[in-house]
């Protein structure tokens, strides 16, 4: 869930078109989102990160818990997350050869599937953000709206397979300042509300330093401290946990796992 | 002339007081009318207009002449949701549960439960001070700090909204204080004989545990075999790593056993979270749930996610009226899904995050802000989990040494046993 965050984020962009923005018509959804990507750091910065390891930390203000976050990502399309929090243990989830998957403490291992496993999936391509035309079919600029005093416009992105995305670009900056859509778990569909801030760069490109989330009751904040750039990541990384393995193995429904 | 200066001041403080008792009464209305307007599951509580609600009753709270009318006034407009778990206690109520309680977190070791009417030791923690003075299951508790517990629980029990749940905890309250101190408690023993004990109060069973915002407990998890049987009990569902760790490991020790009791007795549950987790150790087909929870803007399924390695064998659940939240949960959930036999008696009926508040009048509020359907398609909330045996437990059985509810579980289990 930490992931999606982060990576909901980064698929919102594309590539290219650096151009801005004059007072009418409405700029085209592909403008802004290209757009995103050249503010950021365009898309050779993109091109060239290979791989990353970013670090940083989880709040839960409400509750009162604290704890750790960990991402690693590889080109084209493995990843692999883990929070640690004391109260709760560790939660883990990843992608690797099309298998999208989650370990918890609580609620123990689980191979994704369906829409779920879709949006893993495409949430684990690294190269969402250059590769936005691929991984959305359809996206629209639905117009424009006031957030925090700052016109945005609004664009909502729908993939081939999943529940649509919706981004609010600073008319002004061209970042992503909001992300709202409907997360599909296991747990059943949950409205999500991102807000994104403290832009700051990471090896040379702008990511947001505070991510909160507001999903159903619960709300939570992510704060990126550093991001390895290029960083050799043995393939064990990415490797499935074995109680992840073993549920592999045990499901006769390969074909769905895969 | 003095005296004729003095009434009139007299009749002003009167007049003060009363206005000081209208407004903590139309306060604590407005508080309770706001209070389900903001946090019910549904937008239309009850599916009623919430607002020509409280245009009704707001006048008649204000024209109330004392406060229990006011209060009878409050009660009537929460009774039109026609649902469980909103209810208001009145202050007395409080005062009766935490009259002279000392408090602090140390304990004599004693579990007990009321039964029929009396304060009955249903457990001893090992090694605490209860038990190395002799203390034994079945031996009842008159008197406790100097207070007659006989009156307390009467006084608790006479109003219909003090549960057992509040029963226990308020009688257990006044068997606790500072970690050091001591406590002086009068018990009859196996054999009516008054026995009286100055009791250590030492530190609870267990490990420390903290969870966020809520304030540090104890937790313990034990588990034994009874002959090819295993038995597994915890007081909580929290202290998350190490219980789910104990519960990972009982199971899986548990390959070749005839069968499982999970003793969830006196466990007001905790993260509601572990019991899907839990119940994946013991469900081994995919896409099985113990319920959904409906909240104001989400639902939420407590899905099972089937372990690699379950345990397919008999499961009994053991609940009581002290058996709470994730307890029955789990509990009603297993059961609902045939995965497991109940036995006990019934459940707190508190599954949900319904919270107490006290109210500006001194009346206590309980208000329930989601609502969760068993799997089984009843709610939990209000009705809780009524076992598939029903099994008291008796003084006279606790004095000879025996669990009739334990006892029922392994009976069945063994009746299960394949020849």
């Amino acid at each position: 869930m930490n992931r999606r965050i982060l990576i909901l984020l980064l698929a919102c962009a594309g590539a290219g078109v650096t151009s801005v923005y004059g007072a009418d018509p409405l700029p085209s959804a592909e403008s802004i989102l290209d757009r995103y990507v050249q503010v950021t750091g365009g898309k050779q910065a993109y091109e060239k990160r290979k791989s990353e390891i970013a670090h940083g930390t989880v709040d839960f203000p409400a509750l009162g818990i604290k704890g750790t976050m960990t991402r690693y990502a590889a080109q084209p399309d493995k990843y692999y997350y883990t929070v640690d929090i004391a109260a709760i243990g560790k939660m883990e989830a990843g992608v690797n050869d099309s298998i999208a998957w989650e370990n918890s403490a609580i609620l123990g291992p689980r191979v994704k599937s369906g829409v779920e496993r879709a949006e893993a999936i495409r949430e684990g391509n690294m190269n969402a953000t250059v590769n936005w035309r691929k991984l959305y079919p359809k996206v629209e600029n639905a117009g424009i709206e006031t957030i925090d005093g700052q016109e945005c416009f609004k664009v909502v992105m729908t993939p081939a397979e999943g529940q649509p995305i919706t981004g609010y670009y600073q008319k002004k900056s061209g970042l992503q300042v909001k992300l709202t859509t409907v997360a599909t778990s296991q747990l059943g569909d949950i409205p999500l509300e991102i807000i994104a801030s403290d832009y700051k760069d990471f090896g040379g490109i702008l990511e947001p330093a505070k991510v909160i989330q507001k999903a159903g009751t619960q709300e939570f904040t992510m704060t990126l401290e550093r991001v390895e750039v290029n960083p050799a990541i043995p393939a064990a990384t990415f490797a499935l946990p074995a109680e992840v393995r073993a549920l592999v193995d045990k499901t006769v429904d390969k074909g769905e796992a895969k | 002339m003095l005296v004729r200066r003095l009434i009139p001041l007299f009749a002003a403080a009167l007049t003060v007081f009363g206005q000081a008792r209208t407004q903590a009464d139309l306060d604590s209305f407005e508080k309770v009318w706001t209070t389900i307007r903001d946090k019910h599951w549904q937008v239309k509580p009850g599916g009623l207009d919430w607002q020509a609600i409280h245009d009704e009753y707001r006048p008649r709270v204000e024209k109330a002449s004392s406060h229990d009318e006011a209060r009878a006034v409050i009660q009537e407009m929460i009774g039109r949701l026609k649902q469980s778990h909103f209810a208001i206690i009145p202050a007395v109520v409080y005062t009766v549960l935490d009259d002279e309680v000392e408090s602090g977190s140390g304990t004599t070791g004693i579990d007990l439960r009321v039964l029929g009417g009396h304060a009955v030791v249903t457990s001893l923690d090992p090694g605490s001070p209860a038990a190395q003075l002799g203390v034994q299951p079945g031996w009842q508790i008159e008197r406790a700090s100097g207070r007659d517990l006989e009156a307390v629980i009467d006084q608790a029990r006479a109003n219909p909204a003090v549960h057992e749940l509040q029963l226990t905890r308020a009688v257990l309250a006044r068997l606790s204080g500072p970690i050091g101190g001591k406590l002086e408690a009068a018990f009859l023993d196996g054999t009516n004989k008054t026995v009286n004990l100055t009791l250590d109060l030492t530190a609870p069973r267990g490990t420390a545990s903290a969870f966020g915002n809520l304030p540090e407990q104890h937790v313990w998890f034990e588990s034994k075999r009874t002959g090819s049987i295993a038995y597994v009990r915890f007081n909580l569902f929290l202290d998350l790593p190490r219980v789910m760790a104990s519960f990972q490991q009982t199971v899986e020790n548990c390959k070749t056993c005839d069968g499982l009791i999970i003793d969830l007795r006196g466990n007001p549950g905790g993260i509601g979270g572990m019991a899907m987790g839990m119940a994946g150790f013991l469900v081994d087909k995919p896409n099985q749930r113990l319920g959904t929870m409906y909240l104001r803007d989400s639902t939420l399924n407590f899905v099972v996610n089937p372990r690699a390695k379950v345990f397919t064998g008999p499961v009994a659940i053991l609940v009581d009226g002290c058996s709470a939240s994730t307890s029955e949960i789990f509990a009603g959930g297993l059961k609902d899904l045939g995965r497991a036999r109940v036995f006990g008696t019934h459940t707190a009926a508190a599954a949900l995050p319904s919270a107490f508040e006290r109210l500006p009048n001194g009346d206590g509020f309980q208000y329930a802000v989601a609502n969760y359907i068993s799997e089984g398609g009843q709610p939990l909330e209000g009705l809780g989990v009524t076992p598939d045996e029903v099994v008291e437990l008796t003084r006279p059985a606790l004095l000879a040494g025996h669990d009739p509810v334990v006892d029922a579980a392994l009976d069945w289990i063994r009746r299960q046993k394949k020849p």
